[in-house]
Parts: C-alpha cells; sequence; structure tokens
C-alpha cells in the first residue's frame, strides 16, 4: 500500500536516508526502530511530506504522493506525535474535531463521530469532552492524540514514538489497547520507536534501519531468530526473545537427532545403545517412515527381568509430543501437568523430528542469565 | 486656590482635553496595531525580513520624540496628523517585537502537528499561532498603550490638543496648578488604559494557559466580570467617537485658522483678533493657541497650515528672512512686506502700535551689585555675570551672537531656557541675565530691572499681522478688521494685559474678550 523507492534524503551535506526502497502492505502495523538518527523519524514524516525526499519516489496505492494535494493527504491519514501535539488553547472537543471542522462536516455527523472517537479510545466523553489537554494526564493526552489522528477515518495512520514519553505502566496499557484496536479495524500503520520491546509486542513487521539503510525488513518472529548480521542481533539483544517466549518454538530448542531404535530391538542391546549414547532413554522408530512408535527408558528396562525380549513389548505407546511450532510456553505446561521428562517432536504424520527433555529444557531456560558457548537457540 | 478648586472651576476644559487625548491616542494606539501585528507576523514568517524591520523600528525608538515632531512638520504639517504619527511609530516597537516573539515561541512540535493533520498555512496562522501568541502580543499592546498617553501629551507641542496642551500652558505661565491639572488626568488615564488593557490581555490568554488562582468556575466568573467591564468601556469610547463626529460634521462654514507663538502676549493677541472676526462676520475662528515658536508658526503659515499669525517686524526681518539687524522701523517693514509677498505670497498687513522689543534683564540685586543700568554697564561686567536665555535669542543674529558682537563683550557662559523657567532660574540666582520681551507681565511679576539698549542693537519689533494671500482673496472682510484692532493697541496696554494673565493668573481668553468689551468693540 506504501512504497518507497530508492529514497534519498540529504541534509546538507550529510545523506541521512541512503537509498532506501520497502513496500508496506495494507493493514500491516510497521514498527521502524533503530537508534538515534538512524532515520526512522525522517522516513515516517516523508509520508505525510512533512520531509521532501532528496530523490526517490514514494506511492501510496500505486499514486505518486508528490502529486497528490498534500492538505489531502495529510488529511486522510492520522498523525500522533510524541508529546501529542494537542493545541493547549483548544479543549479536548476542539482538538478531535478541528479538522471535520475545518473540513465543514455536518455539525451532527461530527459529533457522533466524537462520541465514537471518545468511547474507542477508552474516555468518558462527559467528563473529558470539555477540558484542557493541561488537564489531563500523559496517558489521557496521548488517548486524545490517538482519537484525533482517527477522527477522520484514514486508511493510513502515522505514529511517531507516541507512547515514549509515558511511564512504563501507561505504555503497556497502551500497546494493548492499540493491538486491540487494529484486530478490529486493521489499519495500515507506520510506527516509529526506540523500544525493541514495544516494536516486538505490536509490529506485523519490523524494520531496522542504521545511519539511513534499511538492515532488516522481516517478522518480529525472524528477527530474534534470525538477525541479519552482528548489529542486529547486537541491536535486538540476545536475551531479547525471552520477553516474548511465545515465539521460542519447539523446533528451536529440541534435540534434533534422539538416539532411535527400530522395534525389534532387543532390551539388552537397548540398555548397550543408552549406555554408549550415553542416554537414558530411545525412541522407536519404524525404519522407513521414521514414525514414532514408543519411546524406552532405562528405568523400565531395569524393571524388566527378561532382556531378551523385543523393544516392542514393553515401550511406552501412550505419548505425549508436541510440533514443531509448539511454544515453549505450550511445552512447560505439557511438562508441568503430565509430569513427563522426555517430550518428542512430531510432524503431522507422527514422523520424529526431535527431542526435548527436562534437562535441554533446564539448559535452553538457563541461556538467559549463563553465558554458554554454543546455545540451543543460537 | 488649590488644586482641587482649579480643576472645578476648569472642568469643562480639563474634559474636553481628556476626551481629545484619549480620541488621539486610541486612534494612533489603533493604527499601532493595524501595522504592528501584520508586520510582527510577516518578519516570523519571512526571516531575511527580521533584522531590517526591527533594525528600523529600533531606530524610530531611538530618536528623541520631539525631534521626530519637529521633523515631521514639514512634511505632515501640524496638528493631529504628526501627533498620531508620531506616536504609532513610537507604538510599532513593542508591538512588532511581541508579535514576533509571541509567534516564535510556541512550541515546534504543535506547530508541527498541525502541518501534519493536515492544516493549511492559514488555518496553521490563525487557529493555532496567532491564539497560542495573543498573550504575548497583548503584553506588547499594554506597554505600546500605556507609553501612548504619556507621549501623546507632546501633540500639544504641535497644536494637537490634549491634556499636554494644560502641561505646557502652565509651564509657560508658571502655573503649576495648570500642569498638574494636565498632568494626573494623564497620569490617571494611563494608568486606567494600563487596567482596560490588562483585562484585555487576562481575557485573550486561553483560560487553559492562565496561571490557575482559585477554582475554574471561580475563574470563569471572573472572566465574565471582566467582559462586562470591558464592554462598557468600549460603548464609553463608541460614544465619545461618535459625538465628536456629529460635532465635527461638515458644513458650509466658513473657517479661518489663526496661531499664536507659545507666550502669553500671543495668546491674547490671537484671541482678540478671533473674537473680533467672529463677531463681526459669519467667520468661524479656529484658534491654535500655544502652536510654537517663530520657526513653527512660519513654516505652518507658509505650508497652508494656517491661515494668520502675528509676528514681529524685527524677528521677520532678522530671523526669518536673516537680514543683518538694523534700526530702522520702516525701512524694516518695508522690506518684510515685500519679501513675504514675494517669497511666499504672505500679506503683511499693517504695522500694530507697540513695540515689543527683547530687552536684557537682571534682577535688583544683580542690578545693584554692578551698577547696571545699560547694556553697555553690562558689557564691562560681562565676563562675571551668566545668560540664561530662551533658544531662540540664544541662536538669532538679532540675539545674544549679534549682541556680544554689537557691545563687544562676552558672557561667563550662556544657558538655553525656554520660557519662564528661566525667569525661575533667574529668581534662584541660577544664572544672571535673562532676555525678555519689553511688554512680558512676568517683568513685572518677578520685579526686574531691563536694562537700556543705549548702543541701540535690538532692531524694532513691532508686531505684524500676517496672512495668507489666498486668504486675503477669499475674505477681504477681515483686512479693516484687524487694522482697526491694531491701531488701538499700544505697549502700555499690552504690558497691562500681559500682566493680567501672568501674575494674576486670569486666562487669556477671558482677559481678551474684557478688553474687547470694555472698548466697546463688540457688536453682539
Amino acid at each position: 500500500m506504501i512504497k518507497f523507492e530508492n529514497i534519498t534524503k540529504k541534509f546538507k551535506d550529510k545523506k541521512v536516508l541512503k537509498d532506501i526502497s520497502f513496500e508496506i502492505n495494507k493493514g500491516h502495523l510497521v514498527a521502524f526502530i533503530g537508534a538515534s538518527g538512524c532515520g526512522k523519524t525522517t522516513t515516517l514524516k516523508m509520508i505525510n511530506r512533512l520531509i521532501k525526499p532528496s530523490s526517490g519516489k514514494i506511492f501510496i496505492n500505486g499514486e505518486d504522493i508528490e502529486k497528490k494535494d498534500v492538505i489531502a493527504l495529510r488529511r486522510n491519514m492520522g498523525y500522533v506525535i510524541q508529546q501529542t501535539g494537542l493545541f493547549p488553547h483548544m479543549t479536548i472537543k476542539e482538538n478531535i474535531e478541528i479538522i471535520p471542522k475545518v473540513e465543514k462536516k455536518n455539525k451532527d455527523e461530527i459529533t457522533k463521530r466524537t462520541m465514537e472517537l471518545m468511547e474507542m479510545v477508552g474516555l468518558n466523553a462527559k467528563e473529558f469532552l470539555n477540558r484542557y489537554p493541561t488537564e489531563l494526564s500523559g496517558g489521557q493526552q496521548q488517548r486524545v492524540g490517538v482519537a484525533r489522528a482517527f477522527a477522520t477515518d484514514p486508511e493510513i495512520i502515522l505514529m511517531d514514538e507516541p507512547f515514549s514519553a509515558l511511564d512504563p505502566i501507561t505504555r503497556v496499557g497502551l500497546q494493548e489497547e492499540l493491538i486491540d484496536l487494529q484486530s478490529h479495524l486493521k489499519k495500515t500503520i507506520v510506527f516509529v520507536t526506540h523500544d525493541m520491546d514495544e516494536a516486538i509486542k505490536i509490529a506485523d513487521m519490523i524494520c531496522i534501519m542504521k545511519d539511513g539503510e534499511i538492515l532488516q525488513y522481516d517478522t518480529p518472529e525472524n528477527i530474534l531468530k534470525n538477525p541479519v548480521n552482528e548489529f542486529v542481533s547486537e541491536f535486538v539483544g540476545k536475551n531479547r526473545i525471552w520477553t516474548s517466549p511465545e515465539f521460542i518454538k519447539a523446533e528451536d530448542i529440541m534435540l534434533d537427532s534422539p538416539v532411535s531404535c527400530l522395534s525389534n530391538l532387543t532390551l539388552n542391546r537397548c540398555l548397550e545403545k543408552m549406555r554408549s549414547n550415553k542416554v537414558d532413554s530411545l525412541m522407536v522408530v519404524e525404519s522407513k517412515t521414521k514414525k514414532l512408535l514408543g519411546i524406552i527408558n532405562a528405568k523400565k528396562i531395569q524393571e524388566t527381568l527378561d532382556r531378551s525380549k523385543e523393544v516392542n513389548e514393553v515401550m511406552e505407546t501412550n505419548l505425549i509430543s508436541v510440533e514443531p511450532n509448539d511454544s515453549i510456553i505450550d511445552i512447560l505446561q505439557l511438562v508441568e501437568d503430565n509430569n513427563v521428562s522426555t517430550v518428542p517432536v512430531l510432524d503431522k504424520n507422527k514422523r520424529l523430528l526431535g527431542l526435548i527433555t527436562k534437562s535441554s529444557l533446564v539448559t535452553t531456560l538457563s541461556q538467559q542469565f549463563i553465558d554458554t558457548e554454543e546455545g540451543m537457540l543460537s | 486656590m488649590n488644586f482641587i478648586e482649579y480643576v472645578i472651576v476648569n472642568k469643562e476644559q480639563i474634559l474636553s482635553l481628556t476626551l481629545e487625548h484619549i480620541k488621539l491616542t486610541i486612534i494612533a494606539v489603533g493604527f499601532a496595531i493595524l501595522l504592528g501585528v501584520p508586520l510582527g507576523i510577516l518578519i516570523s514568517y519571512v526571516k531575511q525580513l527580521n533584522k531590517p524591520i526591527l533594525g528600523v523600528a529600533n531606530i524610530i525608538q531611538a530618536i528623541p520624540s520631539m525631534a521626530l515632531l519637529g521633523f515631521a512638520i514639514p512634511f505632515l504639517g501640524i496638528g493631529t496628523l504628526p501627533a498620531i504619527v508620531m506616536v504609532i511609530l513610537y507604538s510599532l516597537l513593542p508591538i512588532i517585537k511581541n508579535t514576533f516573539t509571541g509567534i516564535q515561541n510556541i512550541n515546534a512540535q504543535t506547530i508541527e502537528a498541525a502541518k501534519g493533520i493536515g492544516l493549511t498555512k492559514f488555518q496553521i496562522l490563525f487557529r493555532v499561532q496567532i491564539p497560542l501568541a495573543l498573550p504575548v502580543i497583548m503584553a506588547g499592546v499594554r506597554i505600546s498603550s500605556v507609553t501612548a498617553v504619556g507621549l501623546m501629551t507632546m501633540a500639544a507641542f504641535i497644536g494637537a490638543g490634549g491634556l499636554g496642551f494644560l502641561v505646557f500652558s502652565g509651564i509657560r505661565t508658571v502655573n503649576n496648578l495648570q500642569i498638574l491639572a494636565g498632568a494626573i488626568p494623564a497620569c490617571l488615564l494611563a494608568l486606567f488604559v494600563d487596567f482596560i488593557v490588562g483585562i484585555v490581555e487576562k481575557l485573550v490568554t486561553p483560560i487553559s494557559l492562565q496561571k490557575i488562582n482559585g477554582s475554574k468556575s471561580k475563574r470563569i466568573q471572573i472572566r465574565k466580570i471582566e467582559k462586562v467591564i470591558l464592554s462598557f468601556t468600549a460603548l464609553v469610547v463608541a460614544i465619545i467617537f461618535g459625538f465628536s463626529a456629529i460635532l465635527n460634521g461638515t458644513t458650509d462654514q466658513k473657517v479661518i485658522r489663526i496661531a499664536s507663538k507659545d507666550f502669553t502676549e500671543q495668546h491674547i493677541l490671537a484671541h482678540m483678533f478671533s473674537d473680533l472676526i467672529e463677531d463681526r462676520t459669519d467667520i468661524l475662528v479656529d484658534r491654535k493657541i500655544n502652536l510654537g515658536g517663530t520657526q513653527v508658526c512660519f513654516s505652518a503659515l507658509k505650508s497652508d497650515d494656517i491661515d494668520m499669525y502675528i509676528d514681529y517686524s524685527g524677528t521677520a526681518y532678522g530671523d526669518t528672512l536673516n537680514y543683518p539687524p538694523i534700526s530702522d522701523m520702516e525701512k524694516v517693514y518695508d522690506t518684510v512686506k515685500s519679501d513675504f509677498k514675494e517669497q511666499f505670497n504672505i500679506e503683511v498687513l499693517k504695522q500694530i502700535g507697540f513695540n515689543n522689543t527683547y530687552v536684557l534683564a537682571v534682577n535688583k540685586d544683580t542690578a545693584k551689585k554692578y551698577q547696571l543700568e545699560t547694556i553697555s554697564d553690562l558689557a564691562k561686567v560681562g565676563t562675571k555675570l551668566r545668560a540664561g536665555t530662551t533658544l531662540e535669542f540664544l541662536n538669532r543674529e538679532d540675539g545674544i551672537p549679534g549682541l556680544i558682537k554689537h557691545y563687544n563683550f562676552n558672557f561667563k557662559d550662556t544657558t538655553g531656557l525656554d520660557g519662564s523657567p528661566r525667569y525661575i532660574a533667574l529668581n534662584n540666582n541660577e544664572t544672571d541675565v535673562v532676555d525678555a520681551f519689553s511688554t512680558d507681565g512676568l517683568l513685572k511679576k518677578f520685579d526686574l530691572v531691563t536694562l537700556k539698549d543705549d548702543k541701540n542693537f535690538f532692531p524694532p519689533y513691532y508686531a505684524i499681522p500676517l496672512v495668507r494671500g489666498e486668504v486675503i482673496e477669499l475674505y477681504p472682510e477681515i483686512v479693516p478688521i484687524i487694522e482697526e484692532l491694531g491701531s488701538i493697541l499700544n505697549d502700555e496696554i499690552m504690558i497691562e494685559l500681559n500682566y493680567k494673565v501672568d501674575e494674576l493668573q486670569m486666562e487669556p481668553d477671558v482677559v481678551a474678550k474684557e478688553f474687547l468689551t470694555e472698548n466697546g468693540l463688540l457688536e453682539e
């Protein structure tokens, strides 16, 4: 929906944006993040033409925005900034209604819309409409800012670090409300922030910028798991993913080559195999399909007197398993609820892909705190 | 008589002058706002104009107000126009500067937000910038308004009227009560203006940006009261303007403008001639009393701002036409008459029968100490004495410069002191010798000794009516009237009339009327 084509911006002699190109899909919330001076705010301000590119073109729905009337362009976009930018000499009502009023819309419609907007941002209309911005808290002001941005029901909303000046509690609250709003309205939102947690939490796509260039433009999950270079991984932080544990999946933390055996192996042989591989259980799989048939652990063998039996007679077949895409939270819950110590990872066809054990879980979890040379999540 | 009594006696005059003062001030400040605010907005948008415009306003501010006034006369004439223009110029700087500052100081983020949500430049200016800058702009207007009230007293200096008239008049006649009668109302007016504009300042500050003093509802109440006060004041002002507009309605009325210089005799003369003309014809006289010195009056006559005033032959000859002084009365008169007609189309009517020549005066003690009876006596001890004379006298060829050449001596030092302050200085022994007019009432009042011009330095100063040629053509009937009065006046009469004003504190117009009445000159 929004397309940047070879955009460069020079301020005096400094190149603030270096030939960047990207596309934002309709209905996506894209977060632009980077250190101060990386060009993220400049990028945002080019969308509503507050800043003019030195070269390159920007398209919205296929139209070159330079060719459009700038006032109409801006009025069809929401614009929310840090410190709100509410007009201090106008009441909340006047602030929200200013553009519709200037467009000479019908009075009743305006009032109706205002009430809708106040409800949308969770502010009591009666209490707040006739107050002035200075009488409101930061969080309340920011809600009004959002309401004002939505007043003309725009398709695109631009948000420039809107929550940065708020205390953490309010910030989290507003982030969650934004996510909720977005799930209903599905607007195209361009969101500038310097808070990685915030970006991961709310964005559909994240664009990491440095010195005027885009380093990685990807889903939050990919950025967490597959940072494109050292800078990105440093920027993201090794342990960032732990704040969004839902992204940690079974396939990320499983042992990929669990020790397995065929179903006709004798218990004695199994025990030998366990010893030589230093494991205390074996996965029993079908030879061709690699389908998991059962699990045998050392304890069970030791309980059995006749070690010449085949493993398929003794193995545990009532299995708790997970799929590769299940998150670590689900796995931990599973382990907790069922008191198992080994959880195989199976695909849809019950093929064995990997194994998660209690000890491998401990190793994974301890990565947050202890520097291991080779982590599960590297 | 004390101050309260004086005010009560003169209450109509004080009131009318106050109203005049208010009118002039409002017009001046009004225009200053109309000019200054847009200029202030302009320079906040066009950065390059910032320095030049503020620079010019600064320079204007730095020029002494009197100088600006004097400078304006050849271009703008006399009266209300130059006075208003001057006050407008002086009011510009605070208004421009404050408008500029007010707009500059608006949070840049707010402006960017305004742009970003799609307001046009005009909308941003009128809906965001001006409302937010208004408190600061009003502060500038407030400063300008209060200053304007004080400055407007200068307006009297060029005949524009207002309370300054009383101040200048009182200085001239050493009448402290009159000075106060002008100064105190002006002061009260300034305070009142400050109060009213202060209310406006508060009302234009958005409630949200005011310092919170008490609950919101209380603030709203106070605002209501303030609005009432303001509306009432506005109503009163409108009435004042409306009234004077009606009174100044255009008619086919014949009018001539007679001016006087800035001393007592001139005022009496102007009133006498004016009264007589009004009595004997259907012409109305617009009296511009206390217009200024010789220069101002002559310029005004030349530039068609006034129609007539009384000058003195010696002054016209030596000062205006710049001839070296001579003592032949007839030659002086003839030369002046022909030169003025030729060069300026000014008619010099028949000479009036008194010679108001310059004299040097000292107080009784000095005269005794140095045995002074003539100027030659003075010349002998000149270097021991200080002269405090009018500025005119200090600079004219028929004044100090010519005098010390003629009598071949020098003063210890010379100071320029206009009007009656020089008599006061003489009294307080801060100066020893002053210049005076031979018919000066203040000579009698301060009991001074005049020194005889034994070497006949001073030329004759016979009073001569100067009238613009065109006016004579328009209203030839005034000529015999003027000459009739002129033939009656003489030295003794003038001294007597001057004394009545200077010592007995009578008003010049009263003295004039009395004289005409007593001498049966008035027909009605």
